[in-house]
């Protein structure tokens, strides 16, 4: 089971990640709402897994991955987009991006990502 | 759709009661089977494959059949031998309103032909209406003939129907240079196309998008519900953006935005389209190329 972090400006988004995590018995040990205050809570809480949205204010999900990364190059990162963004997925695998989840999110496809990803 | 829509034309000119068009379309809903179901049933699915498909479908903005066919899980000859087992839903409408001895054919056929007329409607039209397709629905009450607009208001009735409410139906869109709102949740594109889509509501309408996308009982349109409905517009973007992404052109998405105070939207003849989930009545705000302010 993993320690998690979730890093995304929708609260709807945040609530039902969180509740899907869990359920599959994972500890979401915090949760930012934008990429700059994911860095600082990424440094602060040293998860085993960071979800990342590619999509928010202040600082995006591409800028906080390359900064994440920068900081700890195996850091387990998950990229969350919507569908049609293809080109920045290719941008985040550049940038060493280990897996994405597509909005709206599908429990089973979260649960086998995360707990891949866990047990590696 | 073309079952609410000309329900609520039957109940708007006095033919039948709003309690009757409900309770028709209780029973043609319990009589109405998704095709996944028809699928697993005459075992030419498994349970695990319908459920994939039918996740697949919110990513893909496709039908259920297509991506059965594209998956190698169905024929399209059983795709087509699904559907006809399946029924035409305004048929099944049709056959409820006469069984329910809400109308009678008859009654029904002059409705029909009335409504086509008042809609300056072709029976090719008309065939489009009752045939179910989406697209073609969808452009028939669409103010412009630009490809743009038909293809995001298709994929916006198409995901709502599929993740809000099946039921939700539509009303001829207009243009206009200004709309109050009570509250608005908003999206825009950048990129080939600058483009502006989101919600508009009045009173506490935009819950009936929030609270099924939410998965969370919000008494009032406040910021974390407009959430919900950004998100869920973020959602319809993504599946536009992938399908102009094919055609080659570049969009992409910024963060939602949410009014949840009374707003005046501002523009250039930019696009309202009516929609009606339920006893809700929103809107479906659209500007391509186009600058909306918000007051």
């Amino acid at each position: 089971m993993a320690n998690i972090l979730i890093v995304d400006d929708s609260r709807t988004s945040r609530k039902i990640l969180r509740q899907i995590l869990e359920e599959g018995g994972h500890t979401v040990i915090d949760e930012a709402v934008n990429g700059q205050e994911g860095v600082q809570k990424f440094q602060a809480n040293k998860p085993d897994i960071v979800t990342l949205d590619i999509t928010m204010p202040v600082l995006d999900g591409i800028e906080a991955l390359k900064m994440i990364k920068a900081m700890k190059s195996d850091e387990k990162v998950i990229m969350i987009t919507a569908a049609g963004q293809k080109s920045k997925m290719i941008d985040c695998i550049k940038l060493g991006a280990d897996d994405f989840l597509t909005k709206p999110f599908d429990k089973s496809e979260i649960i086998s990502v995360i707990s891949k990803m866990a047990a590696k | 759709m073309f079952d609410q829509i000309f329900g609520n034309y039957l109940v708007q000119t006095g033919r039948i009661s709003k309690e009757q068009l409900s309770k028709v379309i209780e029973q043609e809903r319990e009589a109405r089977v998704k095709l996944g179901l028809i699928a697993v049933a005459e075992k030419l699915m498994s349970k695990e494959q319908a459920d994939e498909v039918n996740h697949l479908q919110s990513l893909m903005d496709k039908r259920f059949g297509d991506i059965a066919v594209e998956r190698g899980y169905l024929t399209e000859e059983q795709v087509s031998q699904l559907l006809k087992k399946q029924g035409n839903i305004y048929m099944l409408f049709v056959q409820t309103l006469i069984d329910e001895d809400a109308m009678t054919l008859e009654e029904v056929d002059e409705a029909l032909t009335e409504y086509k007329e008042e809609q300056s409607f072709t029976q090719s039209d008309m065939d489009a209406l009752v045939s179910g397709d989406i697209d073609r629905t969808v452009k028939l009450f669409l103010p412009s003939n630009s490809e743009l607009y038909d293809k995001l208001c298709a994929i916006a009735v198409r995901t709502l129907r599929r993740v809000i409410n099946s039921y939700a139906s539509v009303s001829k869109a207009f243009l206009v240079d200004e709309l109050n709102a009570d509250n608005f949740a908003m999206q825009m594109m950048v990129g080939d196309h600058k483009i502006i889509s989101g919600f508009a509501g009045s009173g506490n309408s935009l819950l009936s998008i929030a609270v099924p996308f939410g998965e969370e009982e919000f008494e009032q349109v406040d910021i974390d519900a407009l959430d919900a409905v950004g998100e869920f517009t973020n959602c319809i973007n993504g599946l536009f953006a992938t399908d102009l992404c094919a055609d080659g052109l570049d969009i992409d998405m910024v963060p939602p935005e949410f009014y949840d105070h009374p707003v005046v939207l501002k523009g250039r003849q930019f696009c309202v389209f009516p929609i009606s989930i339920g006893d809700d009545h929103i809107n479906f705000i659209l500007s391509v190329d186009s600058d909306i302010s918000i007051d």
